[in-house]
């Protein structure tokens, strides 16, 4: 009798934990990938298939779920240069044009595999549901949904791994099925302050063969921002706030 | 020894392009965040060599008026070479912004060289919603990529060239933002004063006026929107506002729209008896951004210059051009030639002196496989008059620091019309410009 109620709870509960899990996965995995309010140093390569590199540096403000700001340092054509995202909606402030344009999620600022949407990633939660959950050998494997159309990929592929609920691989893919890039999480390093993450990201894509993007982090730690930076005024002054 | 015209700026590419390609290969490996530590002075900027080969329409009404008493010619070679220092100072709370702008040019006519201050100003911010700042400084309002009907404390832009940094004006300015949560997210209000005498801001209008002007911005529901306005002084008053906003992620509309009251407009009649007609002139655009899966970006505008001369009105002015010309051949001097070169240095003369002007550009994003190689094509018609320019472009940024851009202008319209009257009919540039 006893086995037979403890069957019948298993069964009643099983389909509210599976569920429960792959958004609890998720919300974890944004969480270990950095604090919710949080500033860092970022450095992209852009490898061609001859060996020749383009680089860039920026420096990154994140307050709340979505809204992030991005400021190029290096290099020298692009220094000054503002990207904001909130929520949906991007900006890029160029000096010499001295006001900010909207661009879309889907176009690449640095002209890099890495598009908008990557640079100015905000929370996955923010902007996926999670449609299933499978339990593998050392991960899991979300299957992730773009909760509307605006967003850059319509779904996602993500590999989180078990123990430290960090992904390690995210194919992303067009609403065709079309699969438009896959993103490979590496090097985990202690950035201090409890952040442990992958401090390296590449990407290659098979609409760009040949081509290979590497996002290195630098000096990430948690930091609280006034809302009023993450505005399109605000953008001309955005390099005071570094220390 | 002397080089052909136009080789020292090829030498100097050349130059360029060893000085870029020597930087690339002399880049780290490694990230190292500390390199980019706020410093209390930084500068940076870029040198530019251009180098311009014009066609000249001999027969077009401005050809005629600028090269009056020069040696004709059918062809000029001019040669630019541009340094622009961008540099910033921290000092406590205060910041000073400053950009220079320094070119020396050479053509076969003339020699000349410029050195202005495009921007100097010094910024306090007190709290992070609120900034204050004066001196020299370009403030952009609108959201039209060619035309801004609300800039109204700028000078002009080039529709040619809607990127390029341009001098700005000497005023005193605040910021005062505030966000909140809800459809109304970002509100900021910009108040502006900008002074005008006798040696500060004197192309802008009448001197002995203080100007005020302002603009309030609203994000509300993911539609950028602002309203500006300034005050009677200097220039007639005026008004105005403007949106901007995402359909779809790919596909961005914009507008504008502007009055200025009781705008004093000089039109002539092919006699040349000058009248000033004075009304309220309305201009607006229309524009729109779209971004298609393969990495075209496709802009177009339509633009109703309210303050610009219809078809018939730019006809009788390009008829007082050519009756002066004649009576110059006839007698040997024309008393209408003055008044012609006087009114083509006014609103005549203005890049697009037209009311309705249709815009378009396709541009290509890593054409042909090559990333960073970025065709495009821009068209800009008058659609009174049916001329129109094409400019086909070619843009490499695969270098690191230096950008290469080669285009052709290409202009055509019938007899008085827009394009047909303009001082050359076609132009080849190129430019490499270097940042550092």
């Amino acid at each position: 009798m006893k086995k037979l109620l403890w069957l019948a709870l298993c069964l009643i509960a099983l389909p509210a934990v599976a569920a429960i899990d792959g958004a609890q996965i998720l919300q974890k995995v944004d969480r270990n990938l950095e604090p919710e309010t949080y500033e860092s140093y970022r450095q992209l390569t852009d490898i061609q298939p001859d060996g020749s590199k383009k680089v860039s540096v920026l420096y990154t403000m994140k307050k709340g779920r979505d809204k992030v700001v991005a400021l190029f340092l290096a290099p020298a054509s692009d220094k000054g240069r503002v990207t904001l995202r909130l929520g949906d909606n991007m900006w890029l402030y160029i000096p010499d044009v001295g006001r900010a344009i909207r661009i879309t999620s889907l176009q690449s600022v640095t002209g890099s595999v890495f598009n908008n949407a990557d640079i100015l990633r905000i929370d996955y939660t923010a902007e996926y549901n999670v449609e299933a959950t499978e339990e593998q050998k050392d991960a899991y494997l979300l299957s992730l949904k773009a909760k509307t159309g605006e967003v850059a990929y319509d779904r996602l592929k993500m590999w989180v791994d078990k123990q430290a609920l960090l992904p390690v691989t995210i194919e992303c893919y067009a609403a065709s099925g079309l699969l438009l890039k896959t993103l490979h999480f590496s090097n985990i390093k202690d950035f201090g302050g409890g952040i442990k993450r992958p401090a390296t990201l590449e990407t290659d894509s098979p609409l760009y063969k040949g081509y290979k993007s590497v996002m290195q982090w630098s000096g990430l730690k948690k930091r609280d921002f006034p809302d009023e930076i993450f505005t399109l005024n605000y953008l001309p002054r955005v390099q005071e706030l570094r220390k | 020894m002397s080089l052909p015209r136009g080789s020292w700026v090829r030498c100097s590419v050349l130059l360029l392009l060893s000085v870029a390609a020597h930087a690339s290969a002399a880049e780290e490996n490694s990230f190292d965040a500390s390199e980019f530590e706020k410093k209390p002075f930084e500068i940076g900027g870029y040198l530019q060599l251009k180098q311009e080969d014009f066609a000249l329409n001999r027969a077009g009404a401005f050809y005629k008026l600028g090269n009056y008493q020069r040696p004709q010619r059918d062809s000029l070679d001019r040669s630019t070479g541009t340094m622009e220092l961008i540099g910033k100072l921290r000092q406590g709370i205060g910041t000073f912004d400053f950009r220079t702008h320094s070119d020396l040019q050479q053509d076969q006519l003339a020699h000349d060289h410029t050195n202005l201050l495009y921007e100097g100003v010094y910024s306090i911010r007190p709290d992070p919603g609120v900034t204050i700042e004066a001196g020299k400084r370009t403030l952009r309002w609108g959201k039209g990529y060619a035309w801004n009907p609300i800039g109204f404390v700028e000078r002009p832009k080039d529709p040619n060239d809607p990127e390029l940094s341009r001098e700005g004006l000497v005023m005193a300015n605040s910021d005062f933002i505030f966000n909140r949560e809800g459809p109304l997210q970002t509100i900021a209000f910009t108040p502006v004063l900008l002074p005008v005498g006798k040696d500060v801001n004197s192309d802008f209008g009448a001197a002995g006026h203080l100007n005020p002007a302002a603009k309030l911005y609203l994000l509300y529901r993911d539609t950028d929107i602002d309203f500006a306005w300034q005050g009677k002084g200097s220039r007639p008053g005026r008004f105005g506002a403007d949106f901007s906003r995402n359909l779809t992620s790919n596909f961005e509309i914009h507008g504008e729209w502007a009055r200025i009251q009781q705008l004093a407009r000089p039109v002539t009649d092919s006699t040349g008896r000058v009248t000033t007609q004075t009304a309220n002139a309305t201009s607006y655009l229309l524009g729109l951004r779209y971004l298609t899966e393969k990495d075209t970006t496709y802009i177009a505008e339509y633009y109703r210059n309210g303050t610009g001369y219809s078809d018939q009105e730019a006809r009788q002015f390009y008829q007082l051009v050519e009756t002066a010309f004649a009576q110059v051949q006839q007698t040997g001097s024309s008393v209408l030639l003055p008044k012609a070169l006087s009114l083509s240095q006014g609103g005549y003369g203005r890049p697009n002196p037209g009311t309705d002007y249709l815009y378009f550009r396709a541009q290509q994003k890593d054409a042909l496989g090559i990333v960073y190689f970025q065709p495009s094509i821009t068209a800009m018609m008058n659609l009174q008059d049916r001329s129109y320019q094409v400019t086909p472009e070619l843009v490499y940024t695969g270098l690191k620091n230096l950008d290469l851009r080669l285009r052709l202008f290409v202009l055509q319209g019938a007899r008085w019309t827009d394009f047909g009257e303009k001082q050359n009919s076609r132009k080849l540039e190129f430019y490499a410009r270097y940042y550092f």
